[in-house]
């Protein structure tokens, strides 16, 4: 405690920048981490902006490569040990044409590298694919196949990921996409295809596309949702099975999809805000935390150490919040409910928190563009020391009537199991990656806001079965405790939001940030052209890998797992859907 | 202590005068259903009432308290909402099938209803193999269930079904064998002379102390699972396969199982009460005369129903506390844990009484 | 999982269990925790920071503070305010904009307080309504201006 409230005092040189510099270190050339600065001790005054051609710690020059060259420098850079696809961004340049940005995570020292690929065919644009190196790559590029009508080679399942199979045109495209095509309401029956289509390039360079289904004739599938109680949302898998026995699962997505990344486009930066809490609703205050973050790093504005602290304690009551919810669901998923309303019960008293201060439960709209919407309300650290020996006390009880029940020990232990290569391999970051024994905790390896003062364990175990995913995540509420015991005693005076000029214009560039959301890591990639409206936004959303990785980890097991496996990995649907 | 046939004799014997042998026994049996029919609905709405109130106070809610003081019209608003809804068929099911299996869990639930012993003399079926035949009358639920899921042909529906022909099938075993290990010892299978001679004797449950007691409990646990409800409800389990077997239910058809579902647990308790805690008989305590005259003093049906009501307190209690099993799970609690209990204990039970252990 | 013997794993089974019994015995008799909404209208009272629906604070003499310069209407990601305003001669002569319509649809708002927060004049503000269910959707469309209000004169 001691040490903290030293670290925590304003007059030590604050740490920060030092930290932000070390996030992206990527061991190429390319990188564009600002030569350190020099690390000034907080000033109450604003400080200057900087002049907009200083490269902005969070900016990325990715590495241009030809299609030709694509898959053999990522399967290079892969050997390299970059083996984490944290990101896969699909863009159109306009002119340039469209393509891909991967962003490629080292996943033990959480270096990054981006490497940037633009198709050579304007009309049909196609580049390799690299499910082959990546699984997550599979979903990720259907994404971009969906939205930019970018074809990619050799995948061996090319169907539309979130918009209706009937649907017309790529709507992410900067022009030729006509949006009159599309009824505004879709008053038909969604058709829903039985093929896997895949696209080669024969020899004389032509695309050639075969389709091959999905499920054989005799085939027992059942459509586990759209409405569906233990899908959490609405989230549609096809599920193929031998008896009890699960044997494929088809997700199929996209009924809440609402294109957020789209609007966005078309939003002032302040305003592309509103829509972050609204994906990830368990992860509103991360979600928009990563937005601020990445448009402050990008015009170089500096927040207050308060405004850190503050953002650093929300963030850690939202992850308890999400936590307590993914505990409760899970024993209503598993047929306890009484357990669910102990969930529920004191997930009440975190949200009564968020509402004093913040005003909304679940759509917080707490973090602004350099800063807050408002200081933390004189209740909020009675409130919230209130709370954390409650949760404490509460934790034993869920202990006793459900971690220890021998019912779902059984049920949970050695289901679903997924090995450390597989979580890397399709990406599953948070809890779902740490119960595999792949330290992932961006908050430790990436420290942002005031992580990089607090004391706390990265809670990881090695079983990788759906046991070690809930202790994974009650364990956490325990950390999330400790750090909030840290600072809230501490938080620092200052600003609670720095003077912003009315009209916000990124420069031109890219820009990448991630944080540690309640389910793993969650980046906001910005291509800007220096308008006032971002040219692209694309979330990494914390969900779609976990989607993604559910056919892996459910096989072989049965239906009853299936439920008990989906909410231990902790997917939330409008976080896939964004 | 009050006897039932006090009222049954001259009721007979004056419906015999009036209209003869033959039609006063056909009077007696609609009389008889009436009755029977009546307390079946009026058990069905307590038992409701009860659970969603018990299973608020456990879960730190307050549950139905809008309709009626306390909502106690909470139910009577729910059976008329059921009775009115439309009973929607659907065209791919199998009508007829679908139309009849509802009927044949309900009266399934109903028979079994029958057997229970109310009161001293107030039994409506009752002959020297009543367990045996409140074993086989119960099984018949089974074939309504299976057949909801197949005529349904839904998916979900055949999955519940199946899951839930192999799980009553497989618990009523263990039923069997706790139910032989207390014949075993009270030498009867008729439920009067069970009661009767708790009576006389003293409770089994007391009688046949060490034995006894794990009986009730595997009883429990074991009627807990034939009746379809959790931990043991995945024939339905609402979070995997939306409602299971009755998926394409509606209206009244649906009601009818919710109905038999209640009704059953109110058996399986009352079957647990009269085996186990002796039925009508009072708690007496031998020696203390005059307690045990205040004890005789409250008439048998409200011991009966007393401890009927103990029982699905247990029940409740244990629903509201645990998660769901898995199909393989509760196949191997009853074939690797249940039944080689069960047959223990009916060994030990025929020790006790070949040795004269029992009291 | 590891394996335990058989009669160990059903007594920790079974011990299991009745620790879970014993928790939910223990809650059945603690103070629950519903409120009583529709009873405890009187007595329950929002967060003061609680979104509401927006409003436009009026004073006793029923004036407000909006000029009508639509800075809220520009900022606002879903284009649930409209400001109708005109050009009208002032008491000392001078032509100024008076807002004249302030409507608000309250079923796009969002509640992202972005105008509240960029009104130069801090005219806006959201209040702690939260019972506003209607029949029609055209109900939530509001006019905030209170008829026959007009502005504040500076001080």
């Amino acid at each position: 405690m001691e040490e903290n409230e030293k670290s925590i005092c304003p007059e030590t040189p604050q740490p920060q920048p030092v930290q932000e510099e070390k996030k992206e270190t990527a061991p190429t050339d390319k990188s564009t981490s600002q030569p350190t600065a020099a690390p000034t001790p907080k000033p109450a005054a604003p400080r200057p902006t900087p002049p907009p051609a200083s490269p902005a710690k969070n900016e990325i020059k990715p590495e241009v490569v030809t299609p030709e060259e694509l898959h053999e420098r990522l399967a290079h850079l892969k050997a390299e040990g970059y083996s984490l696809l944290e990101n896969l961004t699909g863009t159109d340049w306009g002119e340039e044409g469209m393509g891909v940005v991967y962003s490629l995570t080292n996943p033990e020292t959480f270096d990054m590298t981006h490497v940037k690929v633009i198709a050579a065919d304007k009309e049909t644009p196609y580049l390799d694919s690299v499910t082959d190196l990546w699984d997550i790559a599979n979903f990720y590029e259907r994404e971009v196949y969906d939205f930019y009508g970018i074809i990619f080679l050799n995948h061996p399942d090319l169907r539309r990921l979130f918009l209706r199979e009937d649907w017309v045109g790529h709507p992410f495209r900067k022009n030729g996409y006509e949006e009159s095509n599309n009824p505004e309401i879709a008053e038909t029956d969604e058709p829903i295809s039985d093929l896997a289509v895949k696209y080669t390039l024969t020899p004389d360079g032509k695309l050639h596309k075969e389709e091959t289904p999905l499920f054989a004739e005799e085939d027992y599938v059942i459509n586990l949702g759209p409405q569906h109680p233990s899908t959490h949302g609405v989230l549609h898998f096809r599920t193929r099975l031998e008896g009890e026995i699960i044997t494929k699962i088809d997700p199929h997505l996209g009924y809440i999809h609402r294109g957020i990344e789209k609007i966005s486009e078309e939003l002032t930066y302040p305003q592309t805000l509103a829509l972050t809490d609204r994906m990830d609703y368990l992860g509103a205050m991360q979600n928009r935390h990563a937005l601020c973050m990445c448009i402050e790093q990008a015009l170089g504005v500096e927040v207050s150490d308060r405004v850190q602290v503050i953002r650093t304690i929300m963030d850690e009551l939202q992850r308890i919040d999400s936590h307590l919810l993914f505990f409760s669901c899970l024993c209503q998923d598993l047929g306890a409910t009484t357990s669910f309303l102990y969930g529920f019960r004191d997930r009440e008293k975190v949200l009564d928190i968020f509402e004093e201060t913040c005003g909304g439960r679940l759509i917080l709209n707490y973090n602004m563009i350099g800063g807050l919407a408002y200081d933390i309300h004189p209740n909020f650290q009675r409130r919230v020391k209130e709370f954390i020996p409650m949760m404490r006390k509460n934790l034993k009880e869920y202990d006793d009537i459900f971690t220890g029940n021998v019912i779902f020990q059984n049920r949970s232990k050695g289901v679903g199991i997924l090995s450390k290569e597989q979580v890397i391999s399709f990406g599953c970051t948070g809890g779902t990656g740490r119960a595999s024994g792949w330290h992932n905790d961006l908050r430790k390896h990436r420290p942002y806001a005031a992580y990089d003062r607090v004391e706390f364990k990265e809670v990881v175990r090695t079983e990788g079965d759906s046991f070690a995913r809930y202790m994974i995540r009650l364990d956490e509420i325990r950390e999330s405790l400790h750090i909030i015991e840290q600072l809230i005693d501490n938080i620092p005076e200052g600003k609670i939001a720095e003077k912003m000029k009315p009209v916000l214009k990124l420069p031109v560039g890219s820009y990448y940030s991630a944080v540690e959301g309640s389910r793993g890591i969650l980046g906001v990639h910005i291509e800007s052209k220096g308008d006032k409206m971002p040219y692209r936004l694309h979330y990494r959303a914390t969900g779609l890998p976990l989607v993604a990785v559910m056919d892996t980890a459910c096989t072989g097991y049965m239906i009853a797992d299936l439920i008990a496996i989906g909410g231990t990995i902790d997917y939330v649907v409008p976080d896939i859907d964004r | 202590m009050f006897d039932f046939s006090d009222v049954t004799t001259p009721l007979h014997a004056f419906l015999s005068r009036l209209l003869g042998e033959s039609l006063a026994v056909v009077t007696e049996c609609v009389l008889v259903a009436v009755a029977l029919i009546s307390i079946y609905a009026v058990f069905a709405m307590i038992m409701i009432y009860a659970e969603r109130k018990v299973c608020a106070a456990f879960q730190c809610r307050i549950g139905p308290d809008r309709v009626g003081k306390w909502g106690w019209l909470q139910v009577i608003s729910d059976v008329l909402k059921m009775m009115t809804k439309e009973v929607i068929n659907l065209r791919q099911t199998d009508r007829f099938l679908h139309r009849i299996a509802p009927f044949l869990v309900v009266t399934a639930s109903m028979t079994t209803f029958a057997c229970l012993p109310w009161n001293k003399g107030a039994q409506i079926i009752d002959f020297n193999v009543g367990v045996f035949f409140f074993l086989a009358v119960g099984s018949v639920g089974v074939v309504g269930i299976l057949l909801a899921g197949w005529s349904s042909n839904n998916k979900y529906s055949l999955i519940g079904a199946m899951r839930s022909g192999a799980q009553i099938i497989s618990y009523e075993l263990s039923i069997g064998m706790v139910m032989l290990t207390m014949i075993c010892l009270t030498g009867t299978m008729s439920f009067s002379e069970i009661c009767q001679q708790q009576a006389d004797l003293g409770w089994n449950i007391f009688r046949g102390h060490i034995i006894a007691l794990p009986a009730f409990i595997i009883y429990l646990i074991a009627g807990n699972a034939e009746c379809n409800r959790g931990p043991f409800d995945l024939p339905e389990s609402e979070s995997e396969l939306t409602a299971g077997y009755h998926t394409e239910y509606s209206g009244m058809d649906f009601g009818y199982y919710y109905l038999a579902e209640y009704l059953n647990i109110v058996v399986c308790a009352g079957i647990a009460a009269t085996i186990f805690l002796g039925g009508w008989a009072p708690f007496v305590v031998p020696g203390l005369d005059g307690f045990n005259e205040v004890m005789s003093m409250i008439p048998g049906f409200v011991w009966f129903v007393g401890k009927t009501f103990f029982v699905i307190g247990l029940l409740l209690w244990q629903r509201w506390t645990f998660p769901r099993l898995r199909i393989d799970q509760i196949l191997t609690l009853e074939w690797k844990y249940l039944i080689p209990i069960s047959m223990t204990l009916l060994i030990g039970m025929a020790l006790l009484v070949s040795f004269g252990l029992t009291f | 999982m590891e394996q335990q013997g058989y009669f160990a794993g059903l007594m920790g089974g079974i011990k299991s269990l009745c620790t879970g019994l014993k928790v939910t015995m223990r809650e059945f008799w603690t103070p629950k925790i519903t409120e009583r909404y529709p009873e405890n209208r009187k007595t329950n009272k929002m967060f003061e920071r609680f979104r509401g629906q927006l409003i436009l604070p009026h004073n006793e003499l029923n004036e407000h503070k909006c000029v009508g310069c639509g800075i809220c209407q520009m900022v606002c990601p879903n284009d649930t305010i409209v400001i109708k305003s005109e050009m009208r001669e002032g008491e000392d002569g001078k032509k100024r904009k008076v807002l004249v319509e302030h409507v608000y649809d309250h079923g796009r708002c969002m509640y992202c307080m972005l105008c509240v927060t960029s009104c130069p004049h801090g005219a806006l503000a959201f209040d702690n309504e939260f019972e506003y269910a209607v029949f029609d959707r055209t109900k939530l469309v509001k006019q905030l201006n209170h008829p026959g209000s007009k502005v504040q004169p500076k001080k």
